[in-house]
């Protein structure tokens, strides 16, 4: 068993590493990480996971739900630490991950991921409790300032392989779409069992896909006959993304930055740095969608607040069929806004363990076509003709799968605590 | 009456055949069971007074039933307790001393005001009566006061809860209860009892005994009620000798965790943990101690999980209390701060030593033992010679960590207290412990150490200051004295060069840092402290930003840090640097070796020099020049190490953002962009921190058009840059240096426009009224007196004139005018900029110089929507020529005719002046835009809402870029140079004679219904095509000086 193997056991059962072990595990997740891009690339499958937040029993009940790290690969949008009693078991056992598995799991930075925040709310006090010492902290922070700032997501299966488990309720499953439609939104209990599934809205042309499309006048035949869950965007009137099908799909922890109208300025940021006030990597990390046109002041005091107008604009000129972010807690655990344009995820349920919302995973399935390359026809004529430049322009949005799940049963957990102060002369 | 409030109302009783004697009221009693009304009986109320002393009456209220005369429905005595409520004119409502809510229901109005009256009266006297004694004692113990509950008994668990559930309903009755919880109940004649709480408490061992998990858990349940009623006194019981072991102990049995059981009890009861290195011998502040000890206990452990707010708050402020009580009285007590600091003093070979007085001034302290310990600190020191014994140490080491837990609670208190807290600790020697602790052989004492020493600093930096002062004073006064025991600096700096452990290490790198920041006078923010050295950095770079700020030692630091620093850069600075600059005999293949402890050496070397050249930007210019650092930081760059090589190209990016004429020579004369050129090549196919660490750096020069260094880059490199073409950037940067070339000289730095991003470090912006942070300070002002006459004759072309420009502003310093980004402003083709719509594009456009006569036509245009100016441009030929030559957008005073090619005959002749409403283009050159940006960009929340409605789509004939390439879903695995165009075509491009585009009316289809958010996706056939008409456009629109070459290849708008 390598050093690397015994911290993830030591880890995995909510025991801090010794002091030295975090500064290689540090060094060795920098090297790594260096080799990132500001925007990490990741295939589908990858199973996508918002705010942690230092609920560690949460975190094991999310690989619970999610399949084990390298089983299931696993992208992380960030806030790993703060606000919970484990930051330092949850941010450290996901670098151990990183490093033992560096292509199965990708670690994004959060606005938590920041010096000056976590003085404030909490792993910086946590750090020092439990080493005595601000160096954990240190070594952290500056693992912080390396991770990448987005990932984007390829190749995600534009509908889902239904999964043939019971259904949740059990009752009839009429409003459910049979399994020859495209199942484009399946909501999952933590037990695997359907709680609903929608299909996709289809479009007419299929059978002439080399035509100009226009998707402002795609009908929908098969409308969802049930409105959206709670969260979803999957309401009878949405059909479903039919907006701007098919592309990548950006994963970043907050939204938009007006600084950044291509994927490819986040590029040119050195992101080496504390999460700075302002600026595109700030905004990156701090944004929020909201109901309103265009760009607005967000409440928070960093970042902004973006509209439907300006996810549409930035899907459709970067060829995303959505933004997946995190960062604000949605008591459903997601929840699709502007069309299914953008979806936020949160990870964290019962969060700060007062909050009572559940928790949410979404998987993206793989598409089977070799990342987007090289599409082949999967036995259903309506997903590919083989051209992939005319395709491109009718791809669909990606086939998600939440997995709702809640925290963690009392049991599992033991007492959420800090961990007291030892000695004391005061 | 919370609870009456919110269950039903009694109903008034059915009416009666005939009105009742006066004496008998018709009444309905009504009790509170499960929040339900329940109906006890209808019946006949009367007062009575059943004796007592007249002065203290047995009052009470007496119900007898209507239908038997001989039962009683109610008798209940009336307490002096004011929680007698009259509602609707027949309601009474009171709470029982049980704690049940009782009400009476009158048929009439007159009955019920009748015995109203009686119970008013009752209480008059009953309080009548309370009033001389004293209140407090009286009230706990008066039975009638205190709510009556059930013995604490096993067996009556459920009706316990119950009645404290049912008494911390209203505000009356949680204070009756929180009283009745804290009392020690006195039998008659005795000792004081214990009080109910501890008499909870007491059940958890027999609870225990019985196996009775249920007890237990019931028993958690009402303690954990009780504490988050949220009652301070109750709190401060629950934590005292008598309570705790009770409290925690029932807290052990959470239920939420039925199969779990903590052990707080035995955690609590281990006094070991209680450490004295210096005994406390007042008793009450042992007390204390140990108080706050058990309530931070209860805050982060037990209750952890189900603290609310409230409780939370009450807890911390309990805590802070007693904190400040302890700190207080320990720095008050002279003896207990002789015999602490005395430790230190302990066996004392020199006699010096303890000779002199203890609370001597710091001279005294420079002498006392450590002043013997001469060789330099080596990692593996053991010293401490004189103090041999190893209880001595430990001794001593305690007593190092007793000051740094006090100096971190110091932190929380009220800056009085702690000044004199310091002081008092200052004069007893405070700073000999830290030089002791720095030195260390343990690494905890050693952070201890930085600890005390970065809080001293935190609280006043001036008092550390001039404590180093005063011994470097010494110093001078007889060197031969004070030998390596120089100032703390010096120690520092000694440490921190030969220190092993890695976080001390930054710790220490960090303390020299806050030490030697002159902008630290109020020092008071710790979140700076803790944030790196950028956050640092920044914060002083905006500081330095107020009009009469300056920064580096300037006329606004106090003379003594001007003295202290200069005297750093004269003694210390060469020591601190001296692996730096011995890197000079390594070579470029001795950089293949460094071991971790050199690079963790070097990064924070070359952070803290980062530091210091924005800090102190004159004496560190001289001395980083003088000593070539820039070359041995370049060194770093052929090291393995790539965060090592991060942390030199880091360097290189904060002196270029300096634009500073003489750190820019230096990097010339040394090529030392030829390393960082070299990693761009290296890492170009890959996407990773480095590469785009490079991209940012010349993403910088770009942008910011630093003349001096473009000229050099592409002088010198101009093959290999372009031969990198996989981001424009490159090739924009060769433009701009044949733009140069062309005689073209832009009358402001800021005019190159890009289509690329980088974050603005050079000037603070407002975004959201927020003052930005930013990096870098313009020169101070005696820096530029020492620098003018070099600088006079290049003034014009230098980008450091633009900043100056700005200080000339009525507002200059403040001109928040210079965006984050500069946004492409050739990107009217593009079908989706989202871009024209971002407020930092606003911003970007506003900061360019300009030519006076366009100042009211900026004016106007600023506030002229822009979907107006453009429909302007596009639908008015007569503006078309000037429109094409405005987009040219290099904010030349002198719009270039045609093609680059003609561009060289394109002598600048005097700009003809132009309609108005073209200027939209070029308002973005106008200084006076650039203080509009101020105010527009603050109300243009509004107008980019509307703007961003006219997004405009493409026509067929878009000049975009393929999408294809253009698509991140590509870019990851692809050959990056795909994407953006050969370079050859794009010279071809440049070279086309210009078609008399009308790009804005010809090009550009609006398409109205685009606004709601459904696109038309351009053909991708179109898109190699369109491409290099996009090219073609690009250097067609008038200047080839930057026209487009962006990667994504758009050409975009100037001003959306």
């Amino acid at each position: 068993m390598s050093d690397l193997d015994k911290s993830i056991a030591q880890l995995k059962a909510c025991r801090p590493i010794p002091e030295k072990d975090v500064r290689e595990l540090c060094y060795k997740a920098r090297e790594l990480l260096i080799e990132e891009g500001n925007v990490v690339s990741v295939d589908a499958p990858v199973t996508i996971c918002g705010d942690i937040h230092g609920q560690f029993h949460d975190l094991m009940e999310l690989f619970r739900v999610g399949g084990p790290c390298p089983d299931t690969a696993y992208l992380f949008m960030g806030d790993f630490v703060d606000r919970g009693f484990y930051s330092l078991e949850s941010f450290l056992l996901l670098l151990c991950l990183k490093v033992r598995y560096p292509d199965r799991i990708t670690l994004i930075r959060g606005n938590h991921e920041s010096r000056q925040i976590t003085t404030v709310y909490g792993f910086y006090d946590e750090c020092m409790r439990k080493y005595g010492s601000a160096n954990v902290w240190r070594y952290c922070c500056e693992v912080f300032d390396y991770l990448a700032l987005g990932a984007l997501v390829m190749g995600a299966a534009t509908d889902l392989q239904p999964t043939d488990t019971s259904t949740a309720d059990g009752n009839s499953q009429a409003t459910m779409p049979s399994d020859s439609d495209d199942i484009e939104i399946e909501i999952l209990n933590s037990a695997g069992q359907v709680l609903s599934r929608f299909s996709r809205a289809r479009q007419n042309n299929s059978q002439d896909q080399s035509q100009a499309p226009n998707p402002s006048s795609s009908p929908s035949q098969q409308t969802p006959q049930r409105n959206g869950a709670p969260g979803t965007g999957a309401s009878a009137s949405s059909r479903g993304s039919s907006g701007n099908p098919g592309g990548a799909v950006l994963c970043v922890h907050g939204g938009l930055s007006p600084l950044i109208d291509t994927l490819d300025k986040i590029r040119l940021l050195d992101r080496k740095q504390e999460v700075p006030h302002e600026g595109a990597m700030c905004d990156l990390l701090w944004s929020d969608p909201d109901e309103i046109d265009g760009w607005g002041l967000s409440p928070r005091g960093a970042g902004f607040l973006f509209g439907a107008d300006i996810v549409k604009c930035f899907n459709h000129k970067n060829d995303l069929s959505l933004i997946c972010r995190a960062h604000q807690l949605v008591m459903e655990g997601f929840k699709e806004m502007f069309d299914s344009s953008i979806v936020t995820v949160w990870s964290a349920p019962n969060y700060c363990y007062r909050c009572g919302n559940v928790a949410a995973i979404l998987e993206l399935g793989e598409d089977g076509s070799n990342a987007g390359y090289a599409p082949r026809a999967n036995g259903d004529m309506n997903r590919s003709n083989g051209i992939l430049a005319e395709r491109q322009e009718l791809r669909m949005g990606p086939g998600r799968r939440y997995r709702v799940f809640e925290a963690a049963p009392q049991d599992s957990r033991g007492m959420p605590a800090k961990k007291p102060v030892a000695d004391y002369f005061l | 009456m919370a609870q009456a409030q919110h269950a039903q109302q009694p109903q008034s009783p059915p009416s009666p055949p005939s009105p009742a004697p006066h004496e008998r009221k018709r009444v309905k009693v009504y009790e509170l069971k499960n929040n339900d009304w329940y109906d006890r009986g209808t019946g006949f109320c009367s007062g009575q007074l059943l004796g007592g002393m007249p002065e203290n009456p047995d009052a009470r209220i007496v119900v007898v039933s209507e239908d038997d005369t001989e039962r009683v429905l109610l008798e209940t005595r009336i307490s002096k307790d004011d929680g007698y409520q009259k509602q609707q004119d027949t309601l009474i409502v009171w709470t029982e001393v049980n704690g049940v809510d009782m009400a009476l229901s009158f048929q009439e109005a007159d009955g019920c005001s009748g015995v109203w009256g009686f119970v008013n009266e009752v209480q008059q006297r009953l309080n009548a009566l309370a009033g001389p004694d004293d209140g407090l004692s009286d009230d706990i113990l008066d039975p009638v006061q205190a709510i009556i509950l059930p013995e604490p008994e096993l067996g009556k668990l459920d009706e316990v809860e119950q009645a404290i559930r049912a008494a911390s309903a209203t505000p009356n009755s949680r204070e009756a209860l929180v009283k009745s919880m804290v009392a020690f109940i006195s039998s008659p004649g005795s000792e004081p009892g214990p009080s109910y709480i501890m008499r909870l408490g007491a059940l958890v061992e027999a609870a225990e005994k019985a196996h009775s998990v249920e007890d237990l858990h019931r028993l958690c349940n009402i303690i954990k009620h009780l504490i988050l009623l949220n009652d301070t006194s109750l709190i401060e019981h629950v934590v005292s000798n008598e309570a705790i072991q009770g409290v925690v102990g029932a807290l052990e049995y959470d239920p939420d965790f039925p199969s779990h059981k903590a052990n707080h009890r035995q955690y609590l009861a281990d006094t070991s943990k209680f450490k004295q290195v210096v005994p406390i011998t007042n008793a009450e502040v042992v007390r204390k101690i140990h108080t706050t000890y058990r309530l931070l206990y209860l805050k982060d452990v037990v209750l952890a999980r189900i603290l609310d707010d409230p409780t939370f708050s009450v807890l911390n402020s309990l805590i802070f209390f007693y904190q400040v009580d302890v700190v207080n009285y320990l720095q008050g007590d002279a003896d207990f701060l002789r015999e602490l600091f005395g430790i230190f003093r302990d066996p004392p070979p020199p006699p010096s030593g303890d000779s002199n007085a203890p609370a001597g001034a710091e001279d005294d302290d420079q002498q006392s033992p450590k002043g013997t310990r001469r060789p330099l600190p080596t990692p593996d020191r053991v010293h401490e010679p004189q103090s041999g014994s190893a209880p001595g140490r430990d001794r001593k080491k305690d007593a190092v960590l007793f000051i740094r837990d006090c100096c971190a609670i110091a932190k929380n208190i009220q800056a009085q207290s702690r000044a004199s807290l310091f002081q008092n600790f200052i004069s007893h020697g405070l700073f000999s412990v830290i030089t002791y602790a720095l030195r260390h052989h343990e690494a905890s004492v050693r952070v201890a150490g930085t600890d005390v020493l970065v809080a001293l600093i935190d609280h006043d930096p001036g008092l550390v200051r001039n404590y180093c002062f005063q011994a470097l004073q010494h110093k001078h006064k007889d060197p031969s004295k004070s030998g390596s025991e120089g100032p703390l600096t010096d120690t520092l700096i000694e440490l921190l060069l030969v220190e092993v452990d890695l976080g001390v290490k930054s710790q220490m790198a960090d303390a020299i840092k806050i030490l030697l920041d002159p902008n630290s006078a109020n020092g008071m923010d710790m979140l700076a402290r803790q944030a790196n050295a950028e956050i640092l950095a920044k914060r002083a770079g905006q500081q330095g930003h107020g009009p009469g700020q300056q920064h580096g030692p300037g006329p606004q630091t106090p003379p003594q840090t001007d003295t202290f620093i200069q005297d750093f850069y004269e003694h210390s600075a060469m020591r601190l640097f001296k692996p730096l600059m011995d890197l000079a005999q390594r070579g470029v293949s001795g950089m293949k070796t460094l071991s971790v402890q050199e690079t963790s050496l070097y990064t924070h070397l070359v952070e803290i020099l980062c530091f210091f050249v924005r800090q102190h930007t004159y004496r560190s210019k001289l001395f980083i020049l003088a000593q070539n650092l820039h070359s041995r930081i370049a060194q770093l760059l052929a090291c393995p190490q790539k965060h090592m090589r991060l942390t030199a190209l880091k360097w290189f990016r904060v002196c270029v953002s300096l634009q500073d004429e003489f750190h820019n020579r230096q990097l010339i004369q040394h090529r030392l962009f030829e390393p960082i050129l070299a990693i761009v090549e290296e890492t170009q196919p890959r996407d990773n921190l480095l590469n785009s660490a490079c991209l940012d750096l010349f993403e910088y020069i770009k942008r910011e058009g630093v003349k001096q260094l473009i000229l050099h880059l592409a002088e010198t490199y101009r093959d290999r840059l372009l031969r990198l073409t996989y981001v424009s950037l490159f090739e924009l940067i060769v433009q701009r240096y044949d733009q140069f070339q062309a005689g073209y000289v832009p009358s402001s730095a800021n005019g190159l426009d890009d289509s690329s991003f980088t974050t603005q470090e050079g000037t603070p912006r407002v975004v959201n009224g927020r003052q930005a942070f930013s990096g870098l300070r313009e020169m101070d002002n005696d820096e530029e007196a020492y620098f003018d006459d070099i600088e006079d004759d290049e003034e014009v072309g230098l980008p450091i004139a633009d900043g100056k420009g700005e200080r000339g502003l009525p507002n200059g310093a403040a001109s928040p005018a210079k965006p984050l980004v500069n946004y492409p402003e050739d990107e009217d083709e593009d079908a989706m900029d989202i871009l024209a719509s971002s407020p930092d594009r606003e911003g970007g456009v506003i900061r360019k110089t300009f030519s006076s006569d366009e100042i009211a036509a900026a004016a106007t245009d600023a506030d002229a929507p822009g979907e107006d100016a453009m429909e302007v441009d596009s639908t008015s030929p007569s503006t078309q020529d000037h429109a094409e030559r405005g987009r040219g957008r290099d904010r030349r005073p002198v719009p270039l005719e045609g093609s680059p090619g003609k561009r060289a005959s394109a002598s600048p002749p005097a700009e003809p002046p132009l309609p108005v409403k073209r200027r939209r283009n070029d308002e973005d050159e106008d200084e006076l835009g650039m203080l509009m940006g101020g105010s527009k960009r603050r109300n243009s929340a509004a107008s980019l809402a509307s703007q961003t409605h006219h997004i405009e789509l493409d026509g067929s004939v878009s000049p975009s870029l393929p999408k294809a390439a253009d698509s991140p879903s590509e870019k990851e695995k692809q050959d990056l140079s795909v994407r953006s165009p050969p370079q050859t075509q794009t010279l071809q491009a440049k070279l086309q004679p210009q078609p008399a585009l009308k790009r804005r009316g010809s090009l550009k289809t609006r398409n109205q219904g685009s606004s709601d958010g459904k696109f038309i996706v351009k053909p991708i056939a179109l898109a190699a095509h369109a491409h290099a008409h996009a090219h073609a456009t690009a250097r067609g629109s008038g200047d080839g000086g930057n026209g487009n070459g962006d990667g994504t290849g758009k050409v975009q708008e100037g001003d959306g």
